[in-house]
């Protein structure tokens, strides 16, 4: 048995300590990741000008081509606690681009949520609202798959690494869809800001909604800040009062874009 | 040494092996490209396999960057790994040695033999993978990975020369596997360590945390293709990754020549 198990064992372990070497090595000259914010920056909107065209020529759209559209992308990985370099599927990338029948929303950008592997290649997955679902009608009525809703694509890992300089606000919303009653009668609303280059910052003012719809009985307004990514509760400093059911909302932002329409919200819980 | 590869090469033809391998090489794309178009889903997960139900040059990428991963390794092993072993096996290294040809010469008669062989699997496969892709899916234009269209006829020469920069990576596992086959005297253990490498080689790669490592493992190489069908074209990888197998098939055959020319023939 020692005779053939020998002559197998030591070169195989020979080898697997060799490996374990080259990887010690590997990490005290660590160059760092080839993954980064600045080059996922010029990649994607270079394959997706790409894809997109594609995707407009199906639907039967001939004059739009690759240089109108000038797409511009701006990435970041996991919040803002986490570096923006290295593979991973926590990327998310804000992009905008010009295309005259499908204008950009309030906020500027549509969200791509990208997988990047330690090859330098990702995927991406598009948002629906500005470029489709996974499939789409063609000019003949068709039905095919959908170039730009998820695509494909590789960079090269010695190319500019320097900063892109694109930056888009984060989006505020209303992530709440009732006020919460807190013990002592305050209504509660939560608020999550998106990725962006600064985080959200302004004033939440809240009101009793009337019947009539004439302005009720203020509620109070609380400054909020949030960092990029981040998901927080807001306590309004006014009461509720038996019978309140409803409060209008109202944000407005220093920081950061969002809605400035007053949303109505369900009071939930007891109140007086 | 003209003498010793040709009976190298005489010992090789001879073999059950050989043939299968090239026998597998050229007919095993046949069904894996009939079952691959025969799928409802398109296997997102690999580059390429988003178009591999519908284009036959996106089947083939896809294969190429699926068989990289332990199948490459394994068929260059099954005949580089049995090379130096089997002369122990049936006892026949004081045969060849004092009647025929010095050690040297074997040595390189079998290294040349192997590297020669393995080229020859890899063409034949990459032959016989791209005609069944393209015969079975048809050859449209091929999206390429900065989302551009790609002409068939440009997409040909491509996808070929992408098939052809893996040899580089794939005769450093040949290396690897005759060292194994010189050090460990065993057939079996030849052929299975370098393809168990290859997995945790292919493993340690894609792990984010073990990115300093991906430059120096060969199979990173096995990937460096991409470059070819991106657009603008990068060959930086690519260069990389020949510099980087040269090297282990260097080590790898120095090892190899080093143990050979220090064993006690005689006695065993």
């Amino acid at each position: 048995m020692r005779r053939v198990l020998i002559p197998v064992l030591v070169p195989t372990l020979a080898l697997v300590l060799a490996l374990a070497a080259l990887t010690g090595l590997a990490f005290a000259t660590n160059p760092g990741s080839t993954v980064t914010k600045a080059r996922l920056e010029r990649a994607l909107p270079a394959v997706f000008a790409h894809v997109y065209v594609q995707e407009q020529r199906l639907a039967g759209r001939t004059g739009l081509t690759v240089a109108d559209l000038d797409p511009v992308a701006m990435c970041d990985r996991g919040g803002p606690s986490v570096a923006d370099t290295g593979p991973g599927s926590d990327w998310v990338c804000l992009m905008s681009w010009q295309d005259p029948e499908v204008p950009m929303p309030t906020e500027g950008y549509g969200k791509f949520e990208l997988t990047v592997r330690s090859n330098d290649c990702f995927t991406a997955s598009s948002p629906s609202k500005l470029v489709g679902y996974a499939t789409m009608t063609d000019a003949s009525g068709k039905t095919v798959t959908n170039p730009a809703y998820e695509f494909d694509g590789c960079f090269d890992p010695d190319t500019s690494n320097t900063p892109t300089g694109h930056t888009f606000p984060s989006l505020l919303s209303l992530t709440s869809t009732t006020a919460q009653v807190d013990a002592s009668g305050h209504p509660q609303v939560q608020l999550g800001c998106g990725t962006g280059s600064d985080g959200c910052a302004g004033t939440l003012t809240a009101t009793v909604a009337t019947a009539d719809g004439s302005t009720g009985r203020s509620l109070g307004s609380v400054p909020f800040d949030l960092a990029e990514e981040q998901v927080k509760t807001v306590t309004l400093p006014g009461r509720l009062r038996a019978g309140d059911s409803q409060v209008v909302v109202t944000l407005s932002t220093t920081t950061g874009v969002g809605s400035s329409s007053p949303a109505t919200l369900a009071v939930q819980g007891a109140t007086g | 040494m003209s003498a010793a590869v040709r009976f190298e090469l005489r010992k090789l033809a001879a073999q059950w092996r050989v043939r299968a391998l090239l026998l597998a090489a050229l007919l095993g794309p046949i069904p894996v490209a009939l079952v691959m178009s025969a799928q409802a889903n398109p296997p997102k997960d690999t580059l390429f396999g988003r178009f591999a139900l519908d284009n036959g040059f996106a089947l083939a990428l896809m294969l190429l960057g699926f068989l990289g991963q332990w199948v490459l390794p394994l068929l260059t092993s099954v005949v580089a790994g049995d090379s130096f072993a089997s002369e122990d096996q049936h006892g026949t290294w004081k045969t060849v040695l004092t009647r025929s040809t010095s050690r040297n010469r074997l040595f390189w008669a079998k290294v040349l033999v192997n590297l020669g062989l393995t080229t020859l699997v890899l063409v034949v496969l990459a032959a016989s993978t791209i005609a069944s892709a393209l015969l079975v899916e048809g050859a449209p234009a091929l999206t390429g990975l900065t989302g551009q269209l790609i002409a068939p006829g440009h997409a040909l020469w491509l996808v070929a020369a992408a098939w052809l920069s893996v040899l580089p990576p794939l005769l450093g596992f040949t290396c690897l596997a005759l060292l194994m086959s010189v050090w460990t005297r065993s057939s079996a253990a030849a052929i299975a360590v370098p393809v168990v490498l290859a997995l945790a080689m292919q493993m340690l790669g894609s792990v984010g945390t073990l990115e300093p490592v991906r430059p120096f493992l060969l199979t990173t190489a096995f990937e460096s293709w991409h470059g070819l069908l991106t657009d603008p074209r990068f060959t930086g990888p690519l260069l990389e990754g020949f510099v980087v197998s040269a090297a282990w098939a260097a080590v790898c055959l120095a090892g190899a020549s080093f143990i050979l020319h220090r064993r006690d023939i005689t006695g065993g």
